[in-house]
C-alpha cells in the first residue's frame, strides 16, 4: 500500500521526481568516476611499474611510492655498494621526469643495457632505440592517442624530441629518453631518482631486502611485485584528502536536493498528511512514507548514477586511451551507501517536521 | 441505550499571539449509539472545533470527553492517534481525497491504515454494500480530479466508514456541493445511518437537513442553546424505550 502510494506520490510531480533521481545520480558518478580515475591512474601506474619485471625497487629517503610526487635524487655511486651484495643480477637506475602539460606523463631516463637486463628488454612495435638526447622511445597506447608515429616530433617539458621508436606498453612509463638526457633536463648530473634490482634468485627478495636496509639506512626498498598493492594503500595522504573531498562534496549535493524535494513535497502535501493523520496514521507512518519515499528516489538514482558512471567510463578510456577509470565493486558498494545516506540526511529534518504537524491545522492549510 | 459520546463542561480556547479565543465555553453532550444528530449554528460560533475535539483530532483546553468510554483529554498524540484509528470516521467540507490515488486507492489505504491491510470477507462484503448504496461501485478506478464534487465526498464517506468507525462524523459534508448533489449526499448519511445504524454527527448550514435527521443541535458562540433530544436518557427507561425506525 505505501509502494502504491509513493509511486503515485513520485508520478505526480514528474518534473522534480526526475530532477531529484538525477542529482543522486550525479552524486554516484562524481564519486564513482572521480575515484575511478585517480585509482585507475594509480592502478594502472602500479602495474606499469611492476611490468618492468624488476624484484626489488630502490628509492632515495622521504621518496613517495606514488613516483610523479617525488623529485628526491641519490648518487648513481651507490649502484656500485649494492651490487657488491650477494645474489644481485642486475642494478638499473632511473630518473624519472614528470610531463603535466597534458594530464600526468611520467618520463623514464633509463640506461638501456642495465633496463633491459632488468626487464629483459623491450618488445618492438617499430623504429628503434633513442641514440641521440633529443630521441625518445614511446609506447603504442602512448601513439596511438597522440598519433606519433616514428619519425613524428614531440614536445615534452619544453624541449622538441623526435619519436625514434615505438614499444609494447607496460614497462614503467610510457615514455623513454636517456638516463643522461633526462638527469640534464632535472639537471641532477650523476643521480638518480630510483633502482631497479633484479636478483639472481627471485626468491631471495626479502634477505636481499634486509641486507640493503642494513646497507642504506632510511632507503626505501620495497618489493616490486608488491608496489601496485602498497601503493594502493598508503602514502597517498594527497590523494585521500582528494577523493574525501569530492565524497563530500558529492553527499552534500545529494543531501540538499533531497532536503529540498522532501521539504517542498511536505510542504505541497500538509493537507494530504493532514488527511493522513485524519485516518488514524500515526508520526512513525509519516515519517516513513517519506523516508520510503526519499528511498525510492535514492535507489533509482543510484542505479542509474552506477550505469552512468560504466558509460562514461567507457568513452573517457575511448577517449582518451592514457588514461583507466577502475571502477571497483568496492567503491560502487560505498557510493551506493553514499546516496542512500543522503537520502536519509536529506529527509530527516523534513519527515520530522511532516510528523510534527498538528492534524487540524494541516487540514485548515490550503 | 449506551452513550457513545459524552463530553462534560468541555473548553476550548485558541492563543493566538496574545488573545484568546474561546471557541467552545462549557459544551455538555451525549450522543447514542445509533443517532444521527445535525449541528447547526452561525459562522465561528465552534462547530468545527467541537467536531474536531469529538474526533480527537485535538484535545479540549479543559473538560472531559469520552469516545467509546474512553476519556481523551489526558490521552498522548499516538494514543489520539488509535482512537481515531478505530473509533471515528471523518468527512471535511472539500478536499478530502488524496488526490495522487484512486477512488480504490483512497479506501484502500484507510484501511491499510486501519488493520494493516488484512481485510476479512466479512469486511469486503461490508464495503460492496457501501459502495453499491453510495453508487460509486464503477468510478472506483478514478483519481478524484475526474470525479464531480459529488462523487469525491461520497468516496470520501465510503472511506470514513469503511472501517466500520463507532462515529461517522461530517463537517458540513454538503458545503461545497450544489443544492442537488447536497440531497444525494445526505440521503446518503441517512441510509448509512438507517442500513447500518451508524451514528452520525453532521454539522450544516442547510435547514433542510433537519428533516432528515432525528436529533438537531444548536450552537452560538461557544455553547449549546438548544438540542430537541427526545429521548430520555434515564438509565432505567433505557429499555422501556421504543425501538426506532429502520
Ligand atoms: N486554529 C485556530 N486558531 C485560532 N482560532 C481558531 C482556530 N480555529 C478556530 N478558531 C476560532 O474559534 C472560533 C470557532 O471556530 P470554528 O471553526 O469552530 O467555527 P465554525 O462554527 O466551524 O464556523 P464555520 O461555520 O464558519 O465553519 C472562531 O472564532 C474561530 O476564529
Ligand atoms: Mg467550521
Amino acid at each position: 500500500m505505501n509502494k502504491q502510494m509513493i509511486i503515485a506520490g513520485l508520478k505526480a510531480r514528474p518534473v522534480r521526481t526526475t530532477v531529484s533521481i538525477l542529482a543522486v545520480a550525479l552524486e554516484v558518478v562524481l564519486i564513482l568516476v572521480v575515484v575511478g580515475l585517480t585509482t585507475g591512474i594509480s592502478d594502472e601506474t602500479g602495474r606499469r611499474t611492476e611490468g618492468v619485471g624488476a624484484d626489488i625497487l630502490l628509492q632515495p629517503p622521504n621518496s613517495s611510492l606514488f613516483l610523479a610526487l617525488s623529485n628526491t635524487t641519490m648518487p648513481i655511486a651507490l649502484r656500485d655498494k649494492v651490487r657488491e651484495l650477494p645474489g644481485i643480477k642486475a642494478v638499473s637506475p632511473v630518473q624519472t621526469l614528470v610531463n603535466s602539460s597534458s594530464g600526468l606523463e611520467i618520463i623514464y631516463g633509463i640506461e638501456p643495457d642495465t633496463f633491459n637486463a632488468v626487464s629483459n628488454g623491450f618488445i618492438w612495435h617499430r623504429g628503434r632505440l633513442f641514440n641521440s638526447p633529443d630521441e625518445v622511445v614511446v609506447d603504442d597506447i602512448y601513439a596511438k592517442s597522440k598519433g606519433v608515429t616514428v619519425g613524428d616530433s614531440v614536445e615534452l617539458l619544453n624541449h622538441k624530441f623526435k619519436v625514434s621508436g615505438i614499444v609494447e606498453h607496460g614497462k614503467g612509463a610510457r615514455l623513454f629518453v636517456s638516463l643522461k638526457t633526462a638527469q640534464e633536463m632535472t639537471g641532477q648530473n650523476g643521480k638518480a631518482s630510483m633502482f631497479f634490482i633484479k636478483l639472481d634468485d627471485p626468491d631471495r627478495v626479502e634477505t636481499t631486502i634486509a641486507e640493503i636496509k642494513r646497507l642504506l639506512e632510511g632507503y626505501g626498498v620495497i618489493p616490486l611485485r608488491e608496489y601496485a598493492r602498497l601503493m594502493m594503500s598508503n602514502n597517498m595522504p594527497a590523494l585521500d584528502a582528494f577523493i574525501s573531498s569530492v565524497v563530500f562534496i558529492a553527499l552534500c549535493i545529494g543531501v540538499l536536493v533531497i532536503f529540498l524535494s522532501m521539504y517542498t513535497t511536505i510542504t505541497e502535501r500538509t493537507r494530504e498528511i493532514g488527511i493522513l493523520r485524519s485516518l488514524g496514521a500515526s508520526k512513525k507512518f509519516i515519517v516513513t512514507l517519506i523516508f520510503q519515499e526519499s528511498a525510492a528516489i535514492c535507489g533509482v538514482g543510484a542505479l542509474i548514477g552506477i550505469g552512468s558512471s560504466f558509460v562514461i567510463a567507457r568513452t573517457i578510456m575511448a577517449v582518451f586511451p592514457t588514461l583507466t577509470v577502475l571502477i571497483t565493486p568496492d567503491w560502487i558498494g560505498k557510493a551506493v551507501v553514499f546516496a542512500v545516506l543522503s537520502g536519509i540526511i536529506g529527509s530527516l529534518y523534513p519527515s520530522l517536521k511532516a510528523a510534527k504537524q498538528d492534524p487540524v491545522e494541516a487540514l485548515a492549510y490550503e | 441505550m449506551k452513550s457513545l459520546l459524552e463530553t462534560a463542561d468541555l473548553r476550548k480556547t485558541y492563543t493566538v499571539g496574545k488573545i484568546e479565543i474561546e471557541a467552545l465555553r462549557g459544551v455538555d453532550l451525549r450522543i447514542r449509539e445509533g443517532e444521527l444528530v445535525a449541528v447547526m449554528g452561525p459562522s465561528g460560533c465552534g462547530k468545527s472545533t467541537l467536531m474536531h475535539v469529538l474526533g480527537a483530532m485535538t484535545k479540549p483546553t479543559a473538560g472531559k470527553v469520552f469516545i467509546d468510554g474512553q476519556e481523551i483529554s489526558g490521552m498522548s498524540d499516538s494514543e489520539l492517534t488509535g482512537i481515531r484509528r478505530d473509533k471515528i470516521g471523518f468527512v471535511f467540507q472539500k478536499f478530502n481525497l488524496l488526490p495522487t490515488l484512486t477512488a480504490r486507492g483512497n479506501i484502500e489505504i484507510a484501511r491499510y491504515i486501519h488493520g494493516k491491510g488484512v481485510a476479512s470477507n466479512g469486511h469486503d462484503q461490508h464495503l460492496r454494500e457501501i459502495l453499491q448504496l453510495l453508487m460509486i461501485e464503477g468510478k472506483m478506478e478514478r483519481k478524484p480530479s475526474e470525479l464531480s464534487g459529488g462523487e469525491q465526498q461520497r468516496v470520501a464517506i465510503a472511506r470514513a466508514v469503511a472501517n466500520k468507525p463507532a462515529i461517522l462524523l461530517a463537517d458540513e459534508p454538503t458545503g461545497s456541493l450544489d443544492s442537488k448533489n447536497s440531497e444525494v449526499v445526505l440521503n446518503m448519511f441517512r441510509e448509512l445511518n438507517r442500513r447500518f445504524k451508524q451514528t452520525i454527527i453532521l454539522v450544516t448550514h442547510n435547514p433542510e437537513l433537519v428533516a432528515f435527521t432525528d436529533r438537531l443541535i444548536e450552537m452560538r458562540d461557544g455553547v449549546i442553546v438548544s438540542d430537541n433530544d427526545s429521548l430520555s436518557w434515564d438509565t432505567e427507561n433505557e429499555l422501556a424505550q421504543p425501538a426506532r425506525s429502520v
